[in-house]
């Protein structure tokens, strides 16, 4: 199962990314849990600059931009892969 | 009963009227490109370009001023601005830059400038810019020599996580069409003869039914005006419609906004006395309708379609997120202008003295008001005596310093050292208005 985060503080962004996510999850039948986390504490955890940012398996795939649903496609694919 | 509901009554029109006035063609020539380039800058212009000037390897030579001109490409929206704020002191060039970072963002972004130069006047708008990134260097220079030995501990235990190594690049035609709209805004709003010069006037061949006429006298609206607004009316379902869904696909509505949008630019240009048909044709509506046409071949031709998405996204977002509270913030500050008596204002801030500067500036700290809001007030003090001076230090400190970005900073950088920037935005923004309102009357 992958492990998904949404880092944002719940700007207009933020939702379009988790939209976008949860669109590409499905579309490609994965077993996947989704997290939106807004804590700013949290979210600096992570090595990014700007939100919205895009966490698959912990891994930073996207940060700063609202990536488009073929990119995050490949990422949940190679993670998955990865994962296998 | 009466008397109240009279009193009421006037109220909502002074409301009306103001919104009006906002909506008004020289408004909307700078409003309406303005958010598109901030979208266009969200979209296409990748933070790395900036960011990679922020690094813990950077040199003050060039973090500092990359920090202050950072704003501009990276925090339009304000959502942004917390997060790299809390990266740049942790992982990149230390508390001074973020600092620096902190005050100026806000307030040099392409929104806010255009729109205090269209509301207020260029003078105040070009102040905001000198004066804000000089003092936000000044001040995160000032806060980097107090907690410096904080600072080199903590620069000991940092590790270097490469984040801000990325460079970009960008294609040509993205700078291209970034000076285009920069154009597009510049032609709209500058004051000079061949612009403003009227060429051709074209008198519309029908007359408006009486009722009609009087209706629009009345709320002191021409026909230009009112058709403006009637537009902007009609963008919103169409924009909704085409934009909510931008980024999975284009439909018909996609077009139709984009093509209503460019018409209004262009239908904003020509100037039309109050009550009559005649419409002058300017020097700004033939430079927008030559600026337009360019924008449109260069985009057509060089942009993906991906990219075109996320620049109207982006737009959209934006609209959404500040527009509808600027029309209620324009509309309540129109309110509020009957509500307080002129001679307060006045007799506090009408004089550019350190009390009146320290009066405004204080005034911004405890209001806390949304994104770009900050102008229409600062509009309504001006008509009501507010002297030029303090009017600039509450424009400069109201974005930088209110309670919930205190509350927050906070949290990022403890209290002692939030405390100790409050101090300082509140010590140089007094001064920004005072030296201002001094420079005012030397000149």
């Amino acid at each position: 199962m992958l492990s998904i985060k949404v880092l944002g503080s719940g700007c207009a962004n933020c939702k379009k990314v988790e939209q976008i996510t949860q669109a590409a999850v499905q579309e490609m039948g994965f077993q996947a849990e989704i997290v939106k986390v807004t804590d700013y504490s949290e979210i600096m955890d992570y090595p990014i600059l700007a939100t919205p940012g895009l966490v698959v398996n912990e891994q930073v795939v996207c940060a700063g931009r609202v990536p488009t649903k073929p990119e995050v496609t490949t990422w949940l694919a190679n993670a998955a892969l990865q994962e296998s | 009963m009466e008397p109240l509901l009279n009193t009421i009554l006037s109220l909502i029109e002074a409301g009306w009227l103001s919104l009006l006035d906002y909506l008004a063609a020289h408004v909307l020539l700078c409003l309406v490109p303005a958010f598109i380039i901030a979208g266009y800058i969200s979209a296409m212009i990748p933070k790395e370009v900036i960011t990679r000037y922020l690094g813990p390897r950077a040199s003050r030579w060039v973090s500092y001023p990359a920090a202050a001109f950072g704003g501009f490409i990276l925090a339009v929206c304000s959502c942004t601005v917390l997060p790299l704020f809390a990266g740049i002191w942790k992982r990149g060039a230390g508390l001074g830059a973020a600092i620096t970072f902190l005050f100026v963002g806000p307030a040099v972004n392409i929104l806010a400038i255009a729109y205090t130069g269209a509301a207020i006047g260029m003078d105040v708008a070009i102040a905001r810019i000198v004066l804000s990134i000089s003092f936000g260097i000044l001040i995160g220079l000032i806060m980097a020599y107090i907690f410096r030995d904080q600072e080199a501990l903590r620069a000991a235990e940092m590790e270097d996580s490469g984040i801000f190594d990325h460079g970009a690049r960008l294609q040509p035609a993205v700078w291209i069409v970034f000076l285009l709209l920069m154009a597009v805004l510049i032609v709209g709003t500058l004051q000079v003869g061949f612009l403003t010069a009227t060429w051709i006037n074209l008198s519309l061949p029908v007359e408006l039914p009486q009722g009609l006429a009087s209706a629009l006298d009345r709320a002191s609206l021409n026909p230009q005006g009112a058709l403006l607004i009637l537009l902007i009316v009609l963008i919103a379902p169409v924009a909704y419609l085409g934009l909510e869904n931008v980024l999975e696909k284009f439909n018909r509505w996609t077009y139709l906004v984009v093509i209503m949008v460019g018409a209004t630019i262009l239908f904003a240009a020509p100037v039309v006395e109050t009550g009559s048909l005649v419409f002058g044709i300017t020097g700004r509506f033939f430079g927008e309708l030559i600026l337009l046409a360019l924008i449109g071949v260069i985009v057509a031709r060089y942009f993906e379609r991906d990219q075109l998405a996320s620049w109207l996204w982006e737009t959209w977002k934006f609209v959404k997120q500040i527009f509808p509270l600027l029309v209620l913030g324009v509309f309540l500050a129109g309110v509020v202008k009957m509500l307080i008596p002129g001679t307060l204002i006045q007799s506090l801030t009408g004089q550019n003295t350190i009390l009146a500067n320290l009066v405004a500036v204080l005034f911004g700290v405890f209001m806390y008001f949304p994104t770009l809001v900050e102008v229409p007030i600062a509009r309504m003090f001006l008509d009501l005596g507010m002297s030029r001076g303090p009017l600039l230090a509450y424009l400069i400190a109201d974005p930088a310093l209110s309670l919930q970005s205190i509350l927050v900073t906070g949290r990022i950088l403890g209290r002692q050292k939030t405390w100790a920037y409050v101090s300082l935005v509140t010590v140089f923004s007094v001064l920004a208005g005072y030296l201002f309102g001094i420079f005012l009357t030397i000149v």
